[in-house]
């Protein structure tokens, strides 16, 4: 088994009374795309929104989230912080009404750095992570507003990446884009994960087997499986997960 | 009768009705600005009024609502922009809350008169302001303070949830957040809730006749010293305002053109309050237009 | 996709941040900071208000209540008798009592229906640049200062009522008529955004069920708007309620029990405002001006709590 990147230990949600997500516990292996899938509902995204407290306001979360041999989860810890290290991409673009460049380091900005050169070389590095330079170079301080919706997606992935996180969760990253877009991003995830881990909910089946290294399948709140990707699809150990692979319910 | 029949009817008194009220309303605003705007010159808006004989101007009323306005806005701006911030974005469901909330409101359905005597009471008598523009600031503040809040809270919320998770995502502070994207993103409706309720105090009259005052003392406008008593910018003077001048010379009848001179007030404070209305409007447009790019 | 290569180096090595890491998680940090502070600020102003509310009920209630406690004045003869003659020690305060409610009755039931078709014809039956056209003209008109009201109504309405009548002009009828006119834009304007607000579907729905227009808005579209138009008419009532110099200018400010239209009578506002300058505080004619404040303070309540109701209903 690989190195762990985040390890979740009886992770349960609530929202008010409303049991959500209960007993979740698993290991994200570092520098691999781990994708959550399930029917709406099954409580992946809570899970998702959790592993970097993003549902701090909304719903009780209890249980361990392990980062670096701490769990980020217990009220001291730093949210801030740990959203720094575990950056957060969201289903819909959203980029702020500002240049490409300032969307870029708008992190860095508030973090206090000034050094031109620093945020210079760090937008450039960026973008040529988020597969977006080649593409925006000459008009870095156009509008964000003006890209077309896949370039603003890789535009907020490359923000998220200015901070330096160790790891990405995306919220079905694509779910609003089309095609040629969606396949773009996928190829940039791909090239991503030397540098960080990256953990993805998607409810695109094919998404899943073509970019991710493991599959945890939830459904109705539980984590029933979790594997290899190639072995969930070609090889499922639960009826559920086959039933809902082959199109069953979902 | 006929479906038919009384459809057409009914259409007809319809409009008849809203035709005949319409008419009224526009007579009404029509005759406001056909009787004053007359009076209106560079003279009347300029020089000083005057208590006992005609050819008096509305000078230092003029300025008092205006500088009336600007005290105003200095001190419930910042104050409902946060309370805002508190309801929009920190405020958790509790009873508590809905408290505050329940507060906010009864606040702005309370009549300007009774927030006026608050304000004698407080102001005037136990703080010992005496009748001020201070006094009066305060109490305009106290009226304006529920619908700023309002106003600030709607805006605060039309800016899309996404853009604060992004925010967060990011590892910035709530707080940081609010002043970063959400502020930014809501000025627009911040501005203009600001402009709609400028012209609600430059018109109140109620609430300032016993804590601003009824008469202006003779001010100095080279005095630029705001705590030498005679300057005009001294906030511990008296100001009687353009709406309190209209009530006071028709009630008192002192002056021999009382006529003129309110037709000639009036019509300033409604081109005033258009003036705000237009100039919010037109930000809401360029705003749109921004947006739209 | 070799730009990827050639551009980016590694970053430190994991060991070196990990160390850094694990410290940092569990500190506070600017951030940290920033919230505490942010969260202070925007709490003190809320609770400045909240404050300021509680302040102010203590002290009008406190004030209202001394002519009953400090002066000893009966409250059952305050709210029953007709006598007001603070020279006399009589504080009698139904005469204001009840001309207060007839000139926001009065005004509410007239401006109601004339609100409620001018909003139906701007939504329902004129096209839609109308609308566009009017808008800023009813915003300009709820945005007029009430003291221009009350002084359109002193030199054009009580003439005109004093030549068609007889008589001053003074009195109730010529307050109801200035009232009128203020709480009309605010309620045409509130009903139109309320009509505004049915679904369209509706309309198209009973349109194609073969229903007259005048069938939809009298059975679907006003039916919907129903709370809506009435939160809007008792708005326009509690603003009536609460107005003062509109309605001193106009009533002619005698504190006797109304007997017809067009006799000069006083509302609760008008003899605060008239009566506030020219008592002296902390007497018992003075500690009766504070009572009526309160009683005002009450119905404001009262009328608060009535729009809650409606709108409650609304909802369900």
């Amino acid at each position: 088994m690989e190195k762990t990147a985040l390890e979740v230990k009886n992770l349960a949600v609530a929202y008010g009374t409303k049991k959500v997500v209960e007993q979740v516990s698993l290991k994200f292996p570092a520098h691999q795309i781990t994708a959550l899938i399930g029917a709406s509902g099954s409580g992946k995204s809570t899970v998702l929104r959790s592993l970097n407290r993003m549902n701090d306001d909304l719903a009780t979360v209890t249980g361990e989230i392990n980062f670096h041999g701490i769990d980020i989860n217990q009220p001291k810890a730093n949210v801030y912080r740990v959203r720094q290290q575990i950056g957060m991409v969201f289903q819909q673009p959203t980029p702020f009404p500002l240049s490409i460049y300032e969307n870029v380091i708008y992190g860095l900005r508030l973090a206090g750095e000034k050094d031109r050169q620093v945020l210079d070389a760090r937008v450039e590095e960026s973008l040529r992570q988020a597969a977006l330079w080649n593409e925006v170079k000459d008009q870095l301080n156009s509008s964000a507003l003006a890209l077309s919706g896949g370039q603003q997606q890789r535009l907020c992935i490359a923000r998220t990446l200015a901070v330096r996180p160790e790891i990405i969760l995306m919220d079905e990253p694509t779910s609003a884009l089309d095609p040629v877009s969606t396949s773009q991003i996928e190829d940039t995830l791909v090239q991503l994960k030397e540098q960080l881990t990256i953990i993805m909910v998607t409810h695109n089946m094919q998404q899943a087997s073509r970019s991710a290294d493991w599959t945890a399948f939830m459904h109705q709140g539980h984590l029933v499986e979790f594997n290899k990707t190639a072995e969930i699809f070609m090889n499922p150990q639960e009826q559920q997960t086959a039933d809902y692979l082959s199109g069953k319910f979902g | 009768m006929r479906p038919e029949k009384t459809d057409k009817l009914a259409t007809m008194l319809i409009l008849l009705l809203a035709g005949i009220t319409g008419l009224a309303v526009l007579a009404f605003l029509a005759y406001l600005l056909v009787t004053g705007l007359p009076h209106v010159s560079w003279h009347f808006l300029l020089s000083p009024a005057k208590a006992f004989q005609s050819g008096g101007g509305i000078r230092d009323q003029l300025f008092n609502s205006l500088y009336l306005v600007v005290l105003t806005m200095l001190v419930s701006v910042p104050l409902a922009l946060c309370a805002a911030i508190y309801l929009s974005e920190y405020a958790v469901q509790n009873r508590l809350t809905a408290a505050i909330r329940l507060a906010v409101e009864v606040l702005g359905s309370l009549p300007s008169v009774v927030i006026g005597l608050f304000g004698y009471l407080v102001f005037v008598l136990q703080f010992g302001l005496d009748f001020s523009l201070l006094a009066g600031a305060l109490v305009l503040t106290i009226l304006n303070l529920p619908i700023l809040t309002r106003s600030f809270e709607d805006a605060l919320q039309q800016v899309p949830t996404l853009q604060r998770q992004a925010g967060l995502g990011l590892g910035m502070s709530k707080w940081r957040v609010t002043t970063k994207i959400v502020l930014p993103g809501a000025l627009p409706g911040i501005i203009t809730g600001m402009i709609l309720s400028a012209g609600r105090v430059f018109g109140e009259a109620a609430a300032l006749i016993y804590t601003a005052g009824q008469s202006t003392p003779a001010v100095d406008y080279g005095n630029w010293n705001p705590f030498s008593p005679t300057s005009f910018l001294n906030p511990l003077r008296p100001a009687e305002t353009l709406a309190v001048h209209i009530w006071k010379v028709n009630s008192e009848g002192l002056v021999p053109d009382a006529r003129a001179v309110s037709n000639g007030a009036a019509a300033v404070l409604i081109i005033t309050i258009l003036l705000f209305n237009l100039l919010a409007r037109l930000i809401g447009y360029l705003v749109k237009r921004r947006f739209a790019k | 996709m070799d730009e990827l290569n050639q551009s980016f180096k590694p970053k430190p090595t994991v060991a070196f941040r990990r160390k850094k890491t694990t410290d940092r998680l569990l500190a506070p940090s600017v951030e940290t900071r920033q919230e505490w502070g942010g969260k202070l600020v925007s709490c003190l102003a809320i609770l400045l208000i909240g404050g300021l509310v509680v302040t102010l009920f203590a002290f009008l209630i406190n004030k209202g209540l001394a002519l009953f406690t400090t002066d000893k004045f009966s409250l059952g003869a305050f709210l029953t008798s007709t006598d007001w003659r603070p020279s006399h020690h009589h504080y009698g305060a139904l005469p204001m009592i009840a001309t207060s409610f007839a000139v926001t009755v009065l005004a509410g039931v007239l401006a109601l229906p004339l609100a409620l078709v001018s909003a139906i014809a701007i939504t329902e039956l004129l096209p839609n640049w109308v609308y566009r056209v009017l808008q800023p003209v009813i915003e300009l008109l709820v945005g007029i200062p009430s003291v221009v009201y009350g002084y359109v109504g002193l030199t054009v309405i009580v003439p005109q009522l004093g030549r068609m009548f007889g008589g001053t002009g003074f009195g109730i009828l010529a307050a109801t008529c200035v009232l009128f006119l203020m709480i009309l834009p605010t309620m045409t304007s509130m009903t139109i955004d309320n009509l505004r607000q049915v679904p369209q579907q509706y309309r198209l729905a009973s349109a194609g069920l073969g229903a007259t227009r005048w069938q939809t808005i009298s059975r679907v579209v006003v039916p919907s708007a129903k709370s809506g138009i009435l939160t809007a008419m008792v708005f326009g009532m509690a603003r009536a309620f609460g107005e003062a110099l509109a309605v001193q200018m106009v009533i002619g400010n005698a504190a006797i029990m109304p007997t017809c239209l067009l006799s000069s009578s006083a509302t609760l506002t008008s003899v605060l405002t008239t009566g506030i300058g020219n008592t002296v505080m902390g007497t018992a004619s003075n500690n009766a001006l504070w009572s009526l404040a309160l009683l005002l303070l009450l119905m404001s309540l009262a009328f608060n709590l009535l729009l809650r109701v409606i709108s409650r209903k609304g909802v369900r």
